[in-house]
């Protein structure tokens, strides 16, 4: 049933009808809504029995996490940027020790300097971390990927991010629907950990392990990426069946059957790109777009064939790899491999920089006409640049950058 | 007329500054925040102290409180949350000459960087902390931090909070080297500016928490303190703060209380009747970092010569053989 609803709140919904046992909570924008949401759930009954904390920092929200998922609880937290990398110890702990956490993460960009606007800076940081990484390309998607998550990171005993733009989907309202509690029970079975604390089979979680085995048990790591590559699309599958709507994948593909030109992107920026691929279509380009929902595991094979009819391929990213261009580029370049297929790297929509249509049509034209450098900055004031440059030369105590640029760009105004 | 470049550096010393020279930009906390009432303070501070805004540099982590260091013109750093301590510590360690302040809140101080707050009390460095004490997260706009009372409904404990507010005042003066624990609230401005001025004066780490108002998120908190003034208790002694005759008229609930008494100092923080008010602890005995950390002797180029040839003639190889080492 479709309802009004802010983002955030009808992921607290969902979660809570996932009935998850241990809830952490730390606010950080633009996460904050989803955990205030469940304590209000936890309040009123509707999430029961669960324990709803509040903690006094990231850290220790996937701490507890860890602590409860370890000793057999169904355990949730959320969090944003500084907070991922604030916990980032314990994220690789929770994959290493194969505790199925899910965790939604508000996408926003990592300072310095300070911004709390959305781009995937937060998760690309850790992406080899070991989770699960899916993104989610509009709200009702957004909901829908916590019921899967829970059922993949439990299957797998995987932990899985569920990667949700931070304002441009956390806050927007709109009429979504949040699974019913039947459904998700019948989807989502009870948790059945594979480590609980068990007198009658004492274990040490933990283990010191040397040279001798820790590659061998790292590779179990991998060997769980492999096997969600094969689950992600069965589980869709099974979501459409009960579910009626396609939620979940390896990765949607938007007007690629006959296309020259294919754009791959992640997260909300993908609606704005399926828009411009419309209009440019009507305008007689052999267009498309690939929106990536899985990006751990990487679908190497699913993107390969996706792409494997193209000319060439743009991939719009809203991160910044300094000194080599965009993460997700170079996992789309290996996707390729072998292939003679130009992987053109378009970074935009930084710290939460709108990404237009107009801008967007203005780029997939240029590379359509393989008229883009390989590394091409969307809507890059580039004259600001010439002008902090020049200061760097002018003198060597030329000040912190974004101060000036900050000032640069009132004078501008 | 020309001026000769003693004449100069004569001048700059005697410069003086004016308020207005430390403001920078308008505040942008709500109307009725106590975080108005601290700034004024200490620009009153840096003004009588006649601090240089060049060798001032105000510190802070994340939170409301933590945007402080853009309205004072003077050096600052809006940091990392939680983390406005241990920079303010590499600050002072490489410009052991400025004056080192740092801001930071209930949630930066008390919740995320608690860790920190406990080692740099015992490293007992030479800087004044401003805990900005608003018993709530107001930044991320409501929920409850460590040092909000039992019960506080916000939107992350909606049935009210279940667990006692922690004490930043028995936390501090818990801490072995602590030097320096004093308190005030924001609506007596007077002794926001004393307090912080000895806080100032002190050499080493001096905490100050500033109970403050928060009128968005936590209405009327102290509102009955505010109107009933005996609820304050006033800490007075000839060592610590004398109180101004216009304001004995006002606080009558008075105690004199010798900052140099750490016991007792521990019994008036842990003391629920009133709250305490001026110096707890006070002592200017207690080593600090960078005194300890200083070299005891000179390293003058024969020394350092002498001991590296020290170092390097345990490398050499005596022609009689070992024997001959020994």
């Amino acid at each position: 049933m479709l309802k009004q609803l802010e983002c955030s709140r009808a992921i607290a919904e969902v979660i809570a009808r996932c009935r998850p046992e241990v809830v952490c909570a730390y606010p950080i924008t633009p996460q904050t809504h989803i955990v205030e949401g469940l304590s209000e759930l936890v309040r009123d009954g509707t999430l029961a029995p669960c324990e709803y904390i509040n903690v006094e920092s990231e850290t220790s929200a996937l701490s507890v996490a860890l602590g409860a998922s370890a000793a057999g609880a169904r355990a949730y937290t959320a969090t944003a940027s500084q907070g991922l990398l604030h916990m980032a110890e314990v994220v690789y702990n929770v994959s290493g020790l194969g505790l199925p956490v899910v965790m939604t993460l508000g996408n926003r960009a990592v300072g310095a300097p300070i911004n709390i606007w959305n781009d995937h800076s937060d998760a690309m940081a850790l992406k080899d971390a070991g989770w699960i990484q899916l993104f989610a390309r509009d709200a009702q998607e957004a909901v829908d990927l916590h019921v899967l998550a829970f059922r993949l990171a439990e299957e797998l005993s995987c932990p899985v991010m569920v990667c949700v733009d931070g304002f441009v989907l956390t806050h927007s309202v709109e009429p979504l629907d949040v699974p019913a509690q039947d459904d998700v029970d019948a989807f989502l079975p009870p948790y059945r950990p594979v480590q609980v604390l068990d007198p009658t089979d004492p274990v040490s979680i933990g283990a010191m392990v040397g040279p001798e085995a820790f590659t061998e048990v790292r590779y179990l790591a991998h060997h769980k990426q492999l096997q969600a590559l094969e689950r992600i699309p069965q589980l869709a599958a099974d979501f459409r069946a009960r579910f009626g709507r396609d939620s979940g994948a390896l990765l949607h593909g938007y007007r690629t059957g006959d296309a020259d030109t294919i754009v791959v992107a992640m997260g909300s920026v993908t609606g704005t790109i399926e828009v411009a691929i419309d209009e440019l279509r009507d305008a007689g380009l052999a267009v498309g777009a690939v929106a990536l929902c899985a990006f751990r595991p990487f679908p190497l094979a699913a993107l390969a064939g996706a792409l494997g009819g193209a000319q060439r391929v743009v991939v719009v990213e809203r991160n910044l790899a300094p000194g080599l261009g965009g993460a997700m580029a170079s996992n789309v370049r290996m996707a390729l491999r072998g292939q003679p297929i130009p992987v053109y790297t378009a970074i935009a929509g930084l710290g939460g920089r709108p990404v237009t249509r107009a801008s967007l049509r203005r780029l997939i034209e240029a590379a359509h006409a393989d008229a883009v450098d390989d590394l091409t900055f969307v809507d890059l004031d580039n004259d600001a640049i010439d002008r902090e440059l020049a200061r760097w030369d002018e003198r060597r105590r030329s000040g912190p950058s974004a101060e000036n640029m900050l000032r640069d760009a009132r004078r501008a105004r | 007329m020309t001026t000769s470049l003693t004449d100069c550096v004569l001048a700059l010393y005697e410069e003086h500054h004016e308020l207005e020279e430390y403001q920078s930009g308008m505040p942008r906390w709500c109307n009725g925040c106590g975080d108005n009432a601290i700034l004024t303070a200490v620009q009153r501070l840096c003004r009588d102290a006649e601090l240089r805004p060049e060798k001032t540099v105000f510190v802070s982590g994340i939170g409301c409180s933590s945007r402080f260091p853009h309205y004072m013109k003077t050096y600052g750093f809006h940091s990392i949350h939680g983390r406005a301590l241990p920079i303010a510590e590499g600050v002072k360690l490489a410009r052991p000459d400025l004056h080192v302040f740092v801001n930071t809140g209930d949630g930066d101080c008390c919740s995320i960087g608690a860790a920190h707050w406990i080692h740099a009390i015992r490293y007992n460095m030479n800087m004044t902390v401003i805990l900005h004490d608003n018993q709530i997260y107001g930044l991320t706009k409501k929920q409850a931090s460590p040092t909000s009372p039992l019960g506080t409904r916000s939107n992350t404990t909606p049935r009210g909070s279940y667990l006692e507010a922690l004490n930043p005042l028995t936390v501090t003066l818990g801490v072995q080297n602590v030097s320096f624990v004093a308190q005030v609230v924001d609506w007596i401005p007077d002794l926001v500016f004393d307090v912080l001025s000895a806080a100032y004066r002190h050499q080493g780490f001096s905490f100050v928490r500033v109970i403050q108002r928060c009128p968005e998120f936590q209405p009327g908190l102290h509102e009955i303190a505010m109107r009933e003034p005996n609820r304050v208790q006033v800490l007075t002694h000839p060592r610590g703060l004398q109180l101004d005759p216009s304001l004995e008229r006002v606080y009558k609930n008075r105690l004199e209380h010798d900052p140099s008494d750490l016991s007792r100092a521990r019994d008036i923080a842990s003391s629920t009747d009133a709250i305490p008010v001026g110096i707890l602890y006070w002592n200017p005995e207690v080593p600090r970092y960078e005194q300890i950390r200083a070299p005891s002797q000179l390293r003058t180029p024969d020394k350092i010569r002498a001991g590296l040839e020290a170092e390097l003639d345990k490398y050499t190889i005596w022609p009689d053989g070992p024997t001959a080492t020994t």
